[in-house]
């Protein structure tokens, strides 16, 4: 779509009605920030003006709720991202934290790169944290940090053997599954390959640039568009869709890179982007759809990414999950769960996210489910994280129902 | 009754510029403007500190004066002047041999004009049309009408010199062929009274003939009204000029946090600040050449004034009309000690004021000599009360409200704030505004409407255009009892009518859903207009 | 292909009211919305017919529709449905635990932030107007350092308005919020939020106490809890033995952010579809029916079909109504609106007229089955239903009819879709 660049940077289409104040999770949480209308539009203009310091600008945590409510279609968390970038071009950083949860990339490779990396890891993180050490990077100590796995998602699918079929979708892991989860991958594979996909990969794309653009690193994240925009182009062209099982890389990858930047090829590709289960709901519509599922007993309460929300595209989970027999599942519907991303591993950002999570964890609590499922990663730490019950990913329950 | 020397009618650029200069000269001089100062043409302006490009090529006494003035008002009026600098861009459509003429005549002026490559003038800025074809920086500026009005008045109070504002003159009296005084009336009470003074200087504008016309005299102003359109957001960082003979639409002004294009000249009557939709498109159609996406950058509103063109001859019509100005001594009319003052610009308003002065002062035998030149209108903010703003204001705050309000106010603003900490409370979050500094503005016996706060502070001058602002400064000048403050009702209106003037000829788009917003809010949720009939 | 019974298109008020209904009467309902709707600026409160066109109050709405002109929204649906419309409401928030007051031909005085009154029909338990009318006294109560209330303006224009026998007095209540410079300004939903707190509704009840006199009603601004139930409003009502009416105010709306989550859930609850940023761009229409609706975002186009379409998208304000120089379209079904070619036509000098704006009254036209009609008299598609503030013929703010228009309609065309007369 011809998204005119003019409209990502102008505050133009702000009419002021405070809509956006009313849904902002982290405006009800702290008065340490001034909500998204100010913060967006209105002082996007006064910056234009004059340079302040404004604290405020680092808690807005990228969730796009605001996005989601605005009538008036004002990139309002776009807004403040580009703000927050300009704004630590001229002043120090709060803490060090920030570069590292920005580039978790560089670290997951880091660590997977040693041999036992990720136990040594895993075991530093809860050793750092008694030591302190977390604290001084600016870490929240009682954050549970994602851990690493032993083995990262490319080299398990290397060892996949897949059975050809004419649908081909390029699968966009992400840093998160790559590094953190990389069965929701192989999961990936199992369900597509179930239902007559073949799924391809590619080693050389880089992590989508989300947690850099939510980190203020938008020049960062400018690298990291550039060259993954020219490698999905190039699958597009040769015929392939791609899919994202992380809200956020999908959201960042067709919308957020759109709203940024401006590279060749970015509109062609985003119109072959689903996310993993919007595909396989699409696939449903043209009555393609493997309905083979074993019974499933388990009760299930669905919590639905802020960055799924804004693709407008519904709640494909929640058409496809409720087919499987015997299954109980239910949506949360309380908003954000407040991790955004690394936002609520920051020391000083922690308290907020908890908070700003706390209804969705006293709705889980209370609906007595077994599992969580939701589609993005982060979310899943945090409701484990905040309710004590653990949460999986919506291709794992097919996964699972399909008896794979 | 009041008794002084002078007598100054019209609170204008060139009334204020004359009282300072008088007062300076240390002669006794009141002020009396009928509305609040910058009501009329000294705030519906463009607000372009002019480096004398624009007159390089047609007028070089006109463009030599804007140069000298320029350097001047960059000091001495530094905190209302936005140092911009200038570009001037020649289209496609204008003519090259101009474009020579035009550097050889900068530089004859001793006007700088550097040339730049169009790579840089497109990342100066970004949002300029493509399709131009050349660049020159020059030292224009922004420069905020109301601010300079009231500092350089504030300049004069130092000196005892009075401004009288809501007080109009009815009548000018004589003695003998002799001015001996003014009668005047309080546009709020109907109370009149009477200035006896030795001399009156009549520098009210456009309206220079009504004013002479109380004297039985005629002075032939031929009011050409001009209309400007104000955008959402700084579109350029610099003043932009069309690099051709002088036209209209050709000049963007950056100011504060917007952008105005302006103009245009048809002939009007003094008090018609109309606009009509078409001059807006005709005027945008301009616009798009300069800046090509300009119909989606979102208009806040448009207005409109009138220049004071003074013409000899009767017949004379709209830009043949002089606009350089003249100083009439009606002596010549028979009447003694009393002088109309009309035309000129903004820019050159000390320079008017100190040529006049020298008349005056001449006739009156005083031999004091202009000063006004040397001499910042107010002082600059001490570090100290700058770091304390820095502490208390919010974010952006703290620097337009220091330049905005001069040092002394701006101490009285910190202090409420600092004693009382909520008060910086944002009363207008588009423009910044807190609450402190409208409960100490409210307080001046200047202020009567919600509007002459505004005037003074930028209350209302943003996006949404007094939608949420108007129900907290109402509701703030309540609180503070303020005399004037009675009728609610009223005070919303008068505000909110006043917006409203300027958006109704641009009433589509973003304008009309906030126009359906405001209405919603003060006549739907609150019910402004509706009768009540409770029992 | 996956195809709903009845696609509504925006979730303000009216897109809400008419997915209840129709998925009450078994139908399989589809929202797509862009953004929220008003009601989280807009109140909740229940406006019907304040004024007629000359100014002057209406004391039975009902009453009131029956000489309306015959453009205005109410004129196609007759007080008989009307009627049933707002009594469905009535039910709904019954049901839902956050029940209304009122009925639908009386007007209601209700105070305002100005603290004069406005005329309106149905508000929720915590704008229980008439108790202010019986008490003797009344105490106007704000909060120190909250932005948006000012209870001495308050006080002053409500002492001036009602008869000399009432004594009105003022007290404000001490928030005690942490303040500074990197702290934003408190809103009357951060103190809704401490209200729903122990310790808030504790330090409300001690301070507001010592000064409820017998027979007072506190009126106040809404800050009465953001969740859709009165547990905030009966324990105080209890601990202080006294009425609380909260006043109708400036967005953003704390009553209106809980009418907004309780027709939400009422949505949910009875299996609508709900999809957000969806931004409806065009429809498909063969043979003057609708087949589907396109929505177009950052990726691509999508359709969405169904039998029968409601168009919900509040006018200009919405989004539904684009008004550009000196033209006026419905962007989904293409529908040209008549409007003056000169924009200054287009109202009058005073913005607070003493009659209906103009530009406030242009919307789509429709029959008397809310069906849009084209400037020259055609009908773009018959299985679409027009409601709510894109409607033309009517001035909401003049009138004082903003939700109850968008109540109304949307009962009928849902009504009519589920085939109800
Ligand atoms: C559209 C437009 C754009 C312009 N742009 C620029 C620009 O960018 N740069 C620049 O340098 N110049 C510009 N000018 C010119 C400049 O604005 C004017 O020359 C200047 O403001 C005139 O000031 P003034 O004091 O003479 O008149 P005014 O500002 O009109 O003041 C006259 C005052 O006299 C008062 N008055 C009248 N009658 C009475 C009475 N009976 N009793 C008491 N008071 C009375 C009026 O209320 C009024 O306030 C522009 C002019 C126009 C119209
Ligand atoms: C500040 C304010 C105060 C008010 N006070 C009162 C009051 O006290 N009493 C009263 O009765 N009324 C009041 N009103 C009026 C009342 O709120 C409105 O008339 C009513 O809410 C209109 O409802 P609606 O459903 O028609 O439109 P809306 O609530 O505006 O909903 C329109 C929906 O359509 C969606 N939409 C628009 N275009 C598209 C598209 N292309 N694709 C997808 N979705 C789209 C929008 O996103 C939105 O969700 C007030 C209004 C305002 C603004
Ligand atoms: S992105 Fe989220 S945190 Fe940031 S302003 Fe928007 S709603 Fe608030
Ligand atoms: S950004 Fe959007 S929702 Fe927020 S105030 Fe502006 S128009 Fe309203
Ligand atoms: S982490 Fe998940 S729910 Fe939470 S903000 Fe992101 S996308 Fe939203």
């Amino acid at each position: 779509m011809a998204i005119n660049k003019q409209h990502a940077i102008d505050p133009d289409k702000c009419t002021a009605c405070t809509i956006c104040i009313t849904a902002c999770p982290v405006t009800a949480a702290t008065r340490k920030f001034r909500g998204p209308k100010m913060t967006g539009p209105a002082l996007t203009r006064l910056r234009k003006l004059v340079s302040d310091d404004d604290p405020m600008l680092d808690y807005c945590s990228n969730c796009k709720t605001c996005d989601l409510v605005c009538p008036s279609g004002v990139p309002i968390s776009t807004l403040n991202m580009i703000a927050k970038n300009e704004y630590y071009k001229t002043h120090p950083r709060k803490s060090k934290a920030d570069d590292m949860l920005a580039h978790s990339e560089k670290m997951g490779k880091l660590i997977t790169a040693l041999p036992l990396g990720s136990t040594f890891a895993n075991l530093g993180m809860s050793v750092g944290k008694s030591f302190g050490v977390m604290g001084a990077m600016g870490i929240a100590q009682d954050a549970k940090m994602p851990s690493y796995a032993s083995e990262s998602f490319i080299s398990k699918f290397k060892k996949i053997k897949q059975t050809p079929y004419p649908r081909k979708v390029v699968f966009f892991s992400g840093c998160y599954i790559n590094y953190n989860q990389p069965e929701v991958g192989t999961d990936l594979v199992k369900v597509y390959q179930k239902n007559k996909i073949e799924v391809a990969i590619d080693e050389n794309f880089v992590c989508c640039g989300s947690p850099m653009v939510s980190g203020g690193y938008i020049d960062d994240a400018r690298v990291n568009a550039s060259k993954n925009t020219a490698l999905l182009k190039s699958w597009v062209d040769r015929g392939y869709d791609i899919v994202t099982a992380c809200t956020s890389c999908g959201l960042m990858l067709k919308q957020e890179y759109q709203e940024l930047f401006d590279f060749e090829g970015m509109a062609e590709y985003a119109a072959h982007m689903y996310d993993s289960i919007e595909y396989l709901a699409k696939l449903h519509d043209d009555g393609q759809f493997d309905t083979d599922f074993a019974n499933d007993n388990t009760k299930y309460i669905y919590h639905a990414p802020c960055h799924l929300k804004v693709q407008a595209i519904g709640r494909p989970s929640m058409e496809l999950l409720p087919m499987i027999p015997g299954i109980d599942i239910e949506e949360a519907d309380v908003g954000c769960c407040g991790i955004s991303g690394s936002y609520g591993f920051k020391a000083d950002k922690h308290e907020i996210a908890m908070k700003v999570g706390s209804k969705l964890f006293n709705r889980i609590k209370n609906s007595h489910a077994k599992l969580g499922v939701c589609e993005c990663g982060t979310c899943r730490l945090q409701m484990e994280n905040g309710s004590g019950v653990k949460a999986i990913h919506p291709l794992t329950v097919l996964r699972q129902a399909y008896g794979l | 009754m009041l008794k002084t020397t002078v007598v100054v009618i019209g609170g204008g650029a060139t009334g204020v510029g004359i009282l300072r200069d008088l007062s300076m000269r240390g002669v006794d001089a009141i002020l009396v403007e009928r509305d609040d100062l910058g009501y009329w043409t000294s705030s519906r302006f463009h607000g372009l500190l002019h480096s004398g490009g624009r007159y390089a090529v047609k007028d070089k006494e006109a463009a030599k004066e804007c140069i000298q003035e320029n350097t001047i008002l960059r000091k001495i009026g530094r905190h209302c002047v936005e140092a911009t600098e200038s570009i001037f861009v020649r289209a496609p459509e204008d003519s090259e041999e101009f474009e020579q003429e035009w550097v050889k005549s900068c530089a004859e002026c001793g006007i700088s004009a550097v040339p730049i490559s169009m790579d840089e003038a497109f990342k100066l800025e970004p949002n300029l049309s493509r399709k131009l074809l050349s660049a020159y920086r020059c030292p224009g500026a922004a420069v905020d009408g109301f601010r300079l009005l009231w500092q350089t008045v504030a300049s004069a109070n130092k000196y005892g010199g009075k401004a009288m504002t809501y007080k109009e003159v009815i009548g000018i009296e004589t003695e003998n062929g002799t001015v001996v005084g003014v009668k005047i009336r309080d546009r709020w009470t109907g109370a009149e009274e009477k200035i006896s003074c030795d001399f009156v200087i009549s520098a009210s504008g456009s309206f220079a003939g009504e004013v002479a016309h109380l004297a039985g005299l005629s002075v032939n102003v031929k009011p050409s009204k001009g209309t400007l359109i104000a955008f959402n957001h700084r579109i350029c960082n610099r003043v932009v000029h069309r690099l051709h003979k002088s036209s209209d639409a050709d000049i963007f002004v950056p100011h504060g946090s917007i952008t105005i294009l302006g103009t245009s000249s048809i002939d009007s009557a003094p008090d018609d600040t109309s606009t009509e939709t078409a001059e807006v498109m005709a005027m945008m159609e301009i616009g798009k050449i300069t800046f090509e996406n300009i119909y989606d950058y979102r208009i806040l509103r448009v207005f409109a004034g009138t220049r004071p063109l003074y013409s000899a001859d009767p017949n004379a019509k709209g830009r043949s009309a002089s606009r350089g100005f003249v100083a009439l001594d009606h002596a010549h009319d028979g009447i003694n000690h009393f002088m109309s003052v009309c035309g000129g610009k903004f820019t050159t308003y000390r320079l008017m004021a100190e040529k006049v002065c020298d008349i005056v002062c001449e006739q009156l035998g005083v031999n004091a000599k202009c000063h006004t030149a040397e001499e910042n209108l107010v002082d600059d903010p001490s570090p100290d009360l700058i770091s304390r703003a820095k502490a208390v204001f919010p974010s952006y705050g703290a620097e337009l409200a220091s330049s905005r309000l001069g040092n002394e106010k701006l101490e009285r603003v910190i202090k409420r704030i600092e004693t009382q900490p909520e008060m910086k409370e944002l009363v207008c979050e588009c423009e910044n505004v807190t609450l402190a500094e409208i409960e100490e503005v409210a307080s001046e016996p200047t202020s009567h409407t919600v509007s002459d706060l505004r005037r003074r502070t930028r209350l209302g001058m943003g996006t949404c255009q007094g939608t949420f602002c108007a129900y907290r400064s109402v509701g703030a000048v309540n609180k503070e009892n303020m005399p004037w403050a009675k009728d609610s009702v009223y005070l919303f209106k008068e505000f909110l009518e006043t917006r409203w003037k300027g958006i109704r000829p641009v009433l589509w788009g973003n304008m009309l859903r906030d126009i359906e917003l405001t209405r919603a809010i003060y006549d739907a949720a609150l019910n402004l207009s509706g009768v009540e009939e409770i029992k | 292909m996956k195809k709903s019974d009845i696609l509504i298109i925006g979730n303000g008020i009216s897109g809400l009211f008419a997915a209840c209904i129709a998925a009450d009467m078994g139908k399989k309902v589809q929202i797509l919305s862009y953004g929220a709707g008003t009601l989280t600026i807009g109140g909740g409160i229940i406006d019907v017919l304040g004024y007629d066109d000359q100014g002057k109050f209406i004391a039975d709405p009902l009453k009131g529709m029956d000489g309306i002109s015959a453009n205005h929204p109410y004129a196609k649906t007759g007080a008989q449905t009307a009627k049933k419309a707002l009594e469905a409401f009535l039910k709904i928030t019954e049901e839902e635990g956050y029940p209304y007051l009122g009925s639908p031909d009386k007007n209601l005085w209700l105070p305002t932030a100005v603290g004069n009154f406005k005329p309106t029909c149905l508000v929720p338990r915590t704008m229980d107007t008439e108790a202010l009318f019986k008490a003797d006294n009344i105490l106007v109560v704000g909060f120190d350092t909250m932005k948006d209330f000012y209870a001495d303006m308050a006080t002053k224009n409500l002492r001036e308005r009602l008869s000399k026998n009432k004594n009105v007095e003022e007290f404000i209540v001490k928030l005690n919020f942490e303040y500074g410079r990197d702290l934003r300004d408190i809103s009357a939903m951060d103190v809704a939020r401490w209200l729903e707190t122990d310790e808030g509704h504790r330090s409300f009840v001690d301070q507001v106490k010592g000064h409820v006199k017998a027979n007072t009603a506190i009126v106040l601004p809404p800050v009465l809890g953001l969740e859709p139930n009165y547990k905030v409003l009966d324990s105080l009502k209890k601990e202080l033995s006294c009425a609380l009416i909260e006043v109708s105010s400036l967005p953003p709306a704390v009553t209106g952010t809980r009418l907004n989550k309780m027709l939400h859930s009422c949505a949910k609850k009875r299996g609508v579809q709900i999809i957000e940023k969806a931004r409806v761009v065009g429809s498909e229409i063969i043979d003057g029916k609708c087949q589907a609706v396109i929505t177009e975002g950052f990726d691509r186009q999508r359709k969405f079909y169904a039998e029968q379409f409601i168009l919900a998208t509040g006018g200009v304000y919405g989004g539904g109504i684009i008004a550009k120089i000196g033209a006026m379209s419905e962007p989904i079904f293409n529908i040209d609106i008549e409007v003056p070619k000169v924009q200054t036509d287009w109202s009058y000098k005073q913005l607070f007229a003493d009659k209906k704006q103009i530009f406030a009254q242009y919307g789509v036209s429709v029959d008397e089955n809310l069906t849009p009609v084209a400037a020259d008299g055609s009908k773009p598609a018959s299985n679409v239903k027009v409601v709510g503030r894109s409607l033309a013929g009517y001035d909401f703010c003049y009138e004082k009819s903003g939700n109850g228009v968008a109540l109304i309609t949307a009962y009928k065309a849902a009504a009519a879709f589920c085939g109800e007369a």
